[in-house]
C-alpha cells in the first residue's frame, strides 16, 4: 500500500514549492547598477571624401632657345590636408628648331621633335578666398604655390627637371575646379654646346573633378 | 497623398547620410573647406546636423534649418553619433584612419651622385609590415637609369611619430647611355637593395620619409656594382 502514504507527501511538497518559486521576485533586491550585457553597436558611417583630383590642362610651353608651342597634360592630385596637396602631372608638347634652320643650322634630326614631361609636386594653398559672380553666386578659390621634381624628355634625352609655379583655383561646385597656372620648368642641358640651366615657362588653364 | 509623398521624399533622400548631434555649445559653418573661409552661420547644441561629405579634414554639413556649410574636424569630433550613443564622432574618425592600408608616396634623392626621382605604392599587410613597389628614374649627365623593385618594409614602432623602418628589396634595372655618346649600349640586370629610414607623421594620413639605401646591381655573372641612394620624400594613406 505505498500510494496512500506518498500522496500526502507529494501534496505537501508541491504546496511548499509553489510559494517558494513565487517568492524570489519579491525578496531579491533590485540591482543598483543595471548590467548592460548588450553588445554596443559600433556603427561606422560612410562619409564620402573627395580628396582626389583628376584633371586635364592645356596651355603654352616656351622652351628656352626654341620658341613656344601648345602643350596639354593630365593631372592626378591628392589633397592631404587643407594646406597641402601632392600631384603628379604628365604633359606633351613639341619643340621646333625652325629658327636655327633658317640660319642653316639643324639642332634636331627633324624640324619638330616631341617633348614629354612628368613631375611629382607638392603644393601649398596660400590664400583661400571667394570669387563673386554677380549678386547670388560665390565660388571658393585659393592661390597656391607648387613645386616638384620630374623629368623632361625631348630629342631622345632625359633631363632631371625642377618646376616651380603659382596658380589660382576656383570651385564653382564642390566636385569641380578650374585653374590658371604659371610654372617654370628648370633643367640643365648641353644641347647648344654648353651645359647650362634652362628656364622654360608654361602657362595653362585646367579643369578637374574631385572624387 | 501627393502632399504626403512630397513631405516623405526629402526625408527618404536624407536617410543615407550620417546625422550627428551637436554636443559643443555650437558648430561654426564656414563657406569653404579651410580655416581662412569666413563663418556665415552656426548650429547650436542639441541640434542634429547631416553630414554630406568630406574634403581633407573638413566636413560639409546641412543644419536643421537647411543651411549648408563646412565644419572643421576638431569641432566635428565633439559631436555625438546617431541614436544618442556615447560614441563620439572622434572614435568613428579614428576607426576610419586605422582602416586605411594603402599608401602612396614619392621621394627625391641622389643615386651614385646623380639625381633620383622615385614613386612607391605600399600595402600594409600587418601592423609592422608593408609590402612596397617602387619605380625610380635617375637622369644623369651620361646615362639614364630606371629601377623597378619590390620590397618588404619592417616598421618596429608603427605608432610613434618618428618611426624607424628597415627594408629589403629586389627587382630590375635598366641603364641607357645618352644617345650622343659613342658605343652607347643599354644594360639590363637584377638589382637587390637594403635600406634604413625614418618616417615622420605630419598628420595621421600624411608623412615624410627619409632613407639611406644600398643597391647591389648584378651586371653579369662575375661582377656587381654597388650604389648608395640617399632620399627624402612625402607619402600618404588612402
Amino acid at each position: 500500500m505505498p500510494k496512500p502514504t506518498i500522496l500526502p507527501f507529494l501534496v505537501a511538497a508541491l504546496s511548499a514549492i509553489a510559494p517558494a518559486t513565487a517568492r524570489p521576485a519579491e525578496s531579491v533586491p533590485e540591482p543598483v547598477i543595471p548590467a548592460q550585457v548588450d553588445r554596443r553597436e559600433v556603427h561606422i558611417p560612410k562619409i564620402s571624401a573627395n580628396d582626389i583630383e583628376i584633371g586635364a590642362y592645356t596651355g603654352v610651353l616656351s622652351v628656352q632657345d626654341f620658341g613656344a608651342k601648345s602643350s596639354s597634360g593630365l593631372r592626378l592630385g591628392y589633397h592631404a590636408t587643407e594646406d597641402f596637396f601632392v600631384e603628379g602631372t604628365y604633359a606633351r608638347s613639341k619643340v621646333s628648331d625652325q629658327s636655327f634652320r633658317r640660319l642653316g643650322i639643324a639642332i634636331f634630326k627633324t624640324e619638330e621633335v616631341d617633348l614629354a614631361y612628368y613631375y611629382l609636386s607638392i603644393g601649398c594653398n596660400l590664400f583661400p578666398g571667394e570669387v563673386f559672380l554677380g549678386k547670388n553666386w560665390a565660388m571658393t578659390s585659393a592661390v597656391y604655390l607648387v613645386g616638384g621634381v620630374g623629368n623632361v624628355k625631348f630629342n631622345g634625352e632625359n633631363h632631371t627637371a625642377y618646376n616651380f609655379g603659382l596658380g589660382i583655383r576656383a570651385l564653382p561646385v564642390d566636385w569641380f575646379s578650374m585653374r590658371f597656372e604659371i610654372r617654370d620648368h628648370m633643367f640643365a642641358s648641353d644641347i647648344l654646346g654648353k651645359n647650362e640651366l634652362k628656364h622654360n615657362f608654361e602657362m595653362t588653364l585646367g579643369l578637374a573633378g574631385y572624387f | 497623398m501627393c502632399v504626403l509623398v512630397a513631405f516623405a521624399l526629402p526625408v527618404c533622400a536624407d536617410e543615407s547620410n550620417e546625422r550627428v548631434l551637436v554636443a559643443d555649445p555650437y558648430l561654426e559653418l564656414h563657406t569653404g573647406p579651410g580655416r581662412g573661409y569666413p563663418i556665415f552661420d552656426i548650429s547650436e547644441r542639441g541640434e542634429r546636423v547631416e553630414i554630406l561629405g568630406r574634403h581633407t579634414d573638413w566636413f560639409k554639413v546641412r543644419t536643421a534649418r537647411r543651411r549648408e556649410g563646412w565644419v572643421s574636424r576638431a569641432q566635428m569630433e565633439a559631436t555625438l553619433t546617431g541614436a544618442g550613443e556615447k560614441k563620439t564622432f572622434r572614435d568613428v574618425l579614428f576607426d576610419d584612419y586605422l582602416a586605411r592600408r594603402l599608401e602612396f608616396g614619392f621621394s627625391f634623392g641622389t643615386f651614385k651622385r646623380d639625381p633620383l626621382l622615385s614613386a612607391h605604392t605600399g600595402y600594409r599587410v600587418h601592423d609592422n609590415f608593408v609590402v612596397e613597389l617602387t619605380v625610380a628614374q635617375s637622369a644623369g649627365d651620361f646615362s639614364t637609369t630606371s629601377l623597378l623593385y619590390g620590397a618588404l618594409v619592417s616598421q618596429p614602432f608603427p605608432d610613434s611619430r618618428w618611426s624607424p623602418f628597415f627594408a629589403l628589396g629586389a627587382g630590375r634595372f635598366t641603364n641607357t647611355p645618352k644617345s650622343t655618346l659613342v658605343s652607347a649600349i643599354e644594360t639590363k640586370g637584377d638589382i637587390a637593395n637594403a635600406a634604413i629610414g625614418l618616417r615622420y607623421y605630419v598628420t595621421r594620413q600624411f608623412f615624410l620619409r627619409f632613407e639611406a639605401k644600398r643597391h647591389v646591381a648584378l651586371v653579369n655573372y662575375d661582377s656587381t656594382n654597388h650604389y648608395t641612394e640617399l632620399s627624402a620624400g612625402a607619402a600618404f594613406f588612402f
